[in-house]
């Protein structure tokens, strides 16, 4: 028994025991338990995260000639440490006030059923993680994605329900892409083992390494949201029970770019990548993918500005922060990668977090809606305080940790020479910038409502996962050197070479990084600041916030003084026409040429010529049983007819 | 590409900077600003009034104005955030400060470089953008929000800037950069369209006319201002004079070479804050969105071929 | 009436100062404080139209360190420039009970000094000192931009000399002035400033901050405590 056997196995009884014991109380805390064991065991296998060799399972299972394995590789183990310790706090966040207020809305046995989704995800991410080979990383495909959707129907309200259908549309194009290609790769190098077919790969062609990637790009990229295929995204983790939102928000999507790296990066070999020409442009297959990245931060990200609803905003946030790991990865140096690597890890934290202190306050104001929210900041100053740190780790602005992978990125497109792609980047943080301004204005500043008046701080069940996350945003934002000890760990098994690194950054000879210096002199900065303000300045009286500046006029609670609708008005003017719900369009026209189809060959069936019918049968019949000779070659159990010649 | 690479790797090696060697520049680097900063503002006033036929303001008036409002007897808060809002308005100059090489001077240069610099410049817009959101005032949070969006206008061909520049000497090290023009020629010789570019977004991230949307007095109170009494106040002319000279800095750094001695440098950042300021007093304010497409279309598109020159 | 230029001046601000250098500190923030006055221009009445000159080029009050500022917040010197109906004194009270002291109020047209021409109007607030503690009138109807400036030269000298301690007489008799807004403006006249609470918090009250209105006041007064930021879970 290797220790991955313990944790895979530990995390599947544990599963069964959370469905079994989905309708007691005492679940919360159970599951609580069963993260914390769990973490306890990754932690177990923490060499893995510096340098350390493989943990194969000793499970394998022979299927077809083929034997499924499953391992943890150094960036299995930095993925799994992110989904474990997310479901750890997500687990925490719900296991106390949260989860009472949700078994009172809805029913014990929803809330069961939440602790159960939880658990399967978890479950299936790390038999994802764990992957020794392309079938077995299909067979965690799936249930991941068939977890998730389980996730997301928790929610009874129709909008969560069709985004729930909405996503698992997308996910089974995804999974069939997926698929597709892996049947394909089996047939042009013959084996479905990492090796093997990394070895295959060198004898194929560029045309059919394009296919490949095209299909497995397109199988990965419907899971991580990249655009066209970013529309189920945002409705659907919006919609997800809040504590469910946290997880699926921190780690979900990113599954789909750890299948990335590891079919594109390490197996296919971006050097492959960059070989494919497109013809008729000067661009070559990675330069497309880094593009697609580029515009997967712009549009959701300017999407997101435009959402009234925080969940929403956030979420379209996470599909457009997923275009930066996109992007960080196919720069394809060393500094790039480490980027787009460590931006999972940055990303999942201040996204875990915001999601806890938008649900916090949905827990006590019982909405989400910025026309509906304002001034809680002397009510919740926690919860404010954390999604302060959060936005500025979100926005990337020292000294939080998503600076750290957004300046490695910028860093290295500078290095190589990109600059339309670096604008690109620049341009979704600065549209990142206005819209989780716009975020922790509507939510907690300005002026408070009358009806929030007696609005308390979040309870202490949310807010210790929430500060606890506040302070690792915090804290490896000023070290990044610890995160990027993984980092360079997983580049080193993905084949990359790693990030040359320190615990305050990236020391280059041509201007580096430390950001224990940087934070350190924004500290004194801000004590100066400080004495200037409290020791220079006189004695200062907080005063009423009807008691304020309305050219003459007098303020009271019957008028409301606040400014939050059409938050950027301005703005909105000039760029408000470039929203034409391109991809809105996109999607309905797809959807309906496959309701075209289907009604078309729904009234094939339905006509009443069955002679026809058998004809057309007993012809396509004949064909396969004359005309592929060598049926024997049949694999894998998948009908791959058309492909064998 | 050109050849400059590898000047500006042997020239600058990070080395390790010891607290005690950075101590004394860390107090006196925001003191030299400071002091700049103030003056920069009197030169800006005083222009102003020669322009307009008037006298101006004596000599010491910016210093009357900041010890006048630090010596408020009442002044009013609306509350913790209020207050942070200004000490991290204030502070985050001070550091940024330190980051901007001057003659004798590094400060922590090496250890950031342009890139964070630019982000570290967005500190104390959002710590001032936050303590403005609790002073509960629309006409501050409309100022907050024009202000963001004057934010993405001119950062958008700012950054186009500094990728240039940074490609052009192959480093994002601010020393490197003032060492080889120093050695060399100075940046906007060898860059003129980016250098072009680069005065034009400095009008933008100054503030003033034609670029002054988001703090309209007439329109919306001053914005981002509206609430501020006192030492609040005093903490935003503080921060105008801080803001005043990075920019001046930033663009001497990056395009006139920084300065050998002190005379050169002073002589060239108060030429460099010039520039804008006439330009400010001869033109109208544009409306938000009408910032945006200037801002978009003209720099933008000279620093986009000006990169292509670099390149 | 108003014992203008008669108002008890408490030179020690409540506390004794011990640092020798205290004395010279004072004179220098007295002096800034009379070189840079910024000024909110409540626009009543026909006064107003002096002013633009007064600013710009041809009188250039600049050079005094006297520039506009826009809300009350930000300014020293409150300017009523004409006659002040019952209406608008409302929001010239609220007004300067927005502005942060020191502050400075000054009367422009001799409509704030004794209703002027319309001293017959039944709408209109005649002496405005009854109301605000006014610090400098300046007579006229219209005064010159000229006479104005030597207004605010006069404020100036003032202030240097340390008299310009009108503000003070405000929170000192604020029962006084608040008795003789509830006359004009009914007993259930409220300001959303809160000026009882801010003359304790700096400790500028005296005796006759309270008196018959203020209680008057407290019954009806809606809360202004401001929220507290408290972490309650």
């Amino acid at each position: 028994m290797t220790v991955l056997d313990d944790l895979l196995l530990f995390t599947a009884l544990a599963s069964v025991a959370i469905i079994a014991l989905r309708r007691f109380a005492s679940i919360s805390k159970f599951s609580v338990v069963v993260y914390a064991l769990a973490t306890v065991l990754l932690i177990k296998m923490s060499a893995l995260g510096y340098g350390g060799e493989p943990v194969y399972s000793s499970f394998t299972v022979n299927v077809l000639g083929q034997i499924l394995q499953w391992r943890f590789d150094a960036l299995s183990w930095f993925f799994a440490l992110i989904t474990l310790v997310s479901a750890l706090l997500a687990a925490f966040f719900m296991s106390g006030a949260w989860g009472e207020k949700y078994c009172k809305e809805h029913s014990k046995e929803a809330y069961g059923l939440l602790q159960v989704a939880l658990i399967l995800n978890v479950l299936s991410m790390l038999v994802l993680l764990a992957s020794g080979d392309l079938l077995s990383l299909f067979i965690g495909w799936e249930l991941v994605s068939w977890a998730s959707f389980m996730m997301m129907a928790l929610n009874p309200d129709k909008l969560a329900r069709k985004a729930a259908i909405k996503y698992i549309v997308y996910a089974m194009a995804g999974a069939m892409a997926f698929l597709m290609a892996i049947a394909m790769t089996y047939n042009m190098t013959g084996s479905l083992d990492y090796v093997q077919v990394m070895q295959g790969m060198a004898h194929l062609s560029n045309s059919q390494i394009a296919l490949l990637v095209s299909l497995y790009v397109m199988g990965f990229g419907i899971k991580m949201g990249v655009i066209p295929f970013h529309l189920w995204q945002a409705a659907a983790y919006a919609e997800t029970p809040g504590a469910g939102a946290v997880f699926m928000g921190a780690i979900s999507a990113r599954m789909g770019l750890y299948a990335l790296l590891v079919v594109i990066v390490q197996i296919i070999g971006l050097t492959r990548v960059a070989a494919i020409e497109i013809p008729y442009t000067f661009l070559d297959m990675q330069n497309v993918l880094a593009w697609v990245g580029a515009l997967t931060t712009i549009i959701p990200t300017y999407i997101a500005l435009k959402q009234n609803d925080a969940r929403h905003l956030l979420a379209w946030h996470g599909v457009g922060q997923g275009g930066y790991m996109l992007l960080g990865v196919m720069i394809s140096d060393s500094i790039g990668t480490a980027g787009g690597i460590m931006h999972v890890f940055n990303h999942a934290t201040y996204q875990a977090a915001l999601f806890m202190t938008v649900t916090a306050v949905i827990y006590r104001t019982g909405t989400s809606n910025f026309s509906k929210l304002g001034g809680l900041v002397t009510q919740m100053p926690l919860t404010f305080m954390v999604m302060v740190v959060s936005i500025i780790g979100l926005a990337g602005i020292p000294p939080m940790n998503g600076f750290v992978s957004k300046w490695l990125i910028y860093r290295a497109l500078l290095l190589d020479g990109q600059p339309l792609l670096f604008v690109a980047a620049v341009i979704g943080t600065l549209g990142t910038i206005l819209s989780v301004y716009k975020l922790v204005h509507n939510t907690f500043l300005g002026q408070l409502r009358l009806e929030h008046q007696e609005v308390r701080e979040a309870p202490l069940s949310m807010l210790i996962p929430m500060l606890g996350l506040a302070i690792i945003i915090f804290a490896t934002g000023v070290m990044p050197g610890v995160v990027l000890d993984w980092v360079a760990a997983a580049q080193i098994a993905v084949g990359i070479a790693p990030v040359e690194h320190n615990l305050g950054g990236i020391e280059l000879v041509q201007g580096g990084l430390d950001m224990i210096w940087v934070t350190g002199i924004m500290f004194y900065g801000f004590a100066v600041g400080a004495i200037i303000f409290y020791v220079l300045g006189g004695k200062s009286k907080h005063i009423h916030q009807y008691d304020n500046y309305a050219g003459g006029h007098f303020l009271t609670s019957k008028v409301r003084y606040h400014y939050s609708n059409h938050f950027y008005a301005g703005l909105m003017h000039m760029i408000g026409g470039w929203y034409r719900n391109v991809f809105i369009k996109l999607e309905h026209a797809l959807v309906s040429l496959v309701s075209f189809m289907s009604q078309f060959s729904e009234n094939f069936y339905r006509s009443s010529q069955p002679v026809m019918l058998v004809a057309v049968v007993v012809v396509l019949a004949l064909y396969f049983v004359l005309g592929s000779s060598g049926g024997a070659e049949v694999s894998a159990g998948v009908s791959l007819g058309g492909f064998n010649q | 590409m050109n050849s400059t690479s590898e000047f500006v790797t042997s020239e600058f090696v990070t080395g390790n900077v010891s607290l005690a060697d950075v101590l004394p520049q860390m107090i006196l680097m925001p003191l030299i600003a400071f002091v700049s900063g103030l003056l920069m503002i009197l030169m800006y006033r005083k222009i102003a009034a020669r322009l307009q036929r008037r006298v101006g303001p004596p000599f010491f008036q910016p210093v009357y104005d900041i010890v006048k409002l630090y010596g408020k007897k009442t002044q009013i808060s609306h509350g913790l955030i209020h207050d942070i809002g200004i000490v991290v308005a204030v502070g985050g100059y001070v550091a940024a400060v330190i980051l901007l090489p001057i003659p004798g001077m590094d400060g922590i240069a090496d250890k950031g470089g342009i890139i964070t610099l630019s982000y570290v410049l967005m500190v104390p817009s959002l710590g001032l953008a936050l303590g403005v959101g609790q002073c509960a005032n629309p006409n501050g949070s409309i100022g907050i929000s024009r202000a963001l969006t004057a934010m993405l206008a001119y950062d958008i061909p700012f950054i186009i800037v500094v990728f240039g520049v940074a490609t052009h000497y192959q480093s994002t090290s601010l020393v490197g950069m003032i060492n080889y023009q120093q050695t060399h020629q100075w940046g906007i010789f060898e860059m003129p369209l980016l250098a072009a570019a680069g005065l034009f977004t400095l009008q933008g991230m100054m503030g003033k006319h034609p670029f002054e949307i988001y703090v309209a007095p007439a329109e919306i109170a001053t914005g981002p201002m509206v609430e501020m009494s006192g030492k609040y106040m005093g903490g935003l002319f503080v921060m105008q004079s801080f803001q005043f000279y990075v920019a001046s800095v930033l663009y001497a750094s990056l395009f006139l070479g920084g300065g050998s001695n002190w005379f050169e440098f002073l002589l060239k950042i108060f030429f460099v804050v010039e520039i804008p300021i006439f330009i400010s007093f001869l033109f109208p304010r544009y409306r938000t969105e009408d910032m945006v497409r200037i801002m978009w279309k003209w720099p933008v598109m000279i620093a986009l071929i000006g990169i292509a020159f670099v390149m | 009436m108003s014992k203008l230029g008669n108002i008890p001046v408490n030179a020690q601000d409540g506390k004794k100062r011990t640092n020798p250098l205290a004395g010279v500190f004072d004179e220098l923030v007295q002096f800034c404080q009379s070189r840079s006055m910024f000024m909110l221009h409540y626009c009543t009445g026909c006064g107003a139209i002096e002013l633009p000159p007064a600013m710009t080029s041809r009188f250039d009050m600049e050079r005094l360190g006297i520039q506009p500022m826009v809300t009350p917040r930000q300014a020293d010197i409150l300017l009523v420039t004409g006659y002040v109906s019952v209406k608008t004194l409302k929001r010239v009270i609220l007004t300067y009970e927005q502005m942060q002291s020191p502050k400075y109020v000054i009367g422009i047209c001799s409509c704030t000094v004794n209703g002027g021409m319309y001293w017959q109007s039944y709408a209109t607030a005649k002496v405005l000192n009854e109301y605000l503690p006014v610090d400098v009138y300046i007579a006229g109807c219209m005064p010159r931009p000229e006479a104005v400036i030597e207004g605010m030269r006069r404020l100036m000298r003032n202030i240097e000399d340390g008299k310009g301690n009108a503000w003070k007489d405000y929170f000192q008799r604020y029962d006084y002035y608040l008795g003789n807004q509830q006359h004009l403006f009914g007993n259930d006249w409220q300001t959303p400033t809160d000026i009882i609470g801010e003359a304790r918090h700096y400790g500028l009250e005296s005796e006759e901050t309270y008196g018959e209105h203020t209680k008057i006041l407290e019954q009806h007064q809606q809360p202004l405590e401001p929220y507290k930021m408290r972490i309650k879970l």
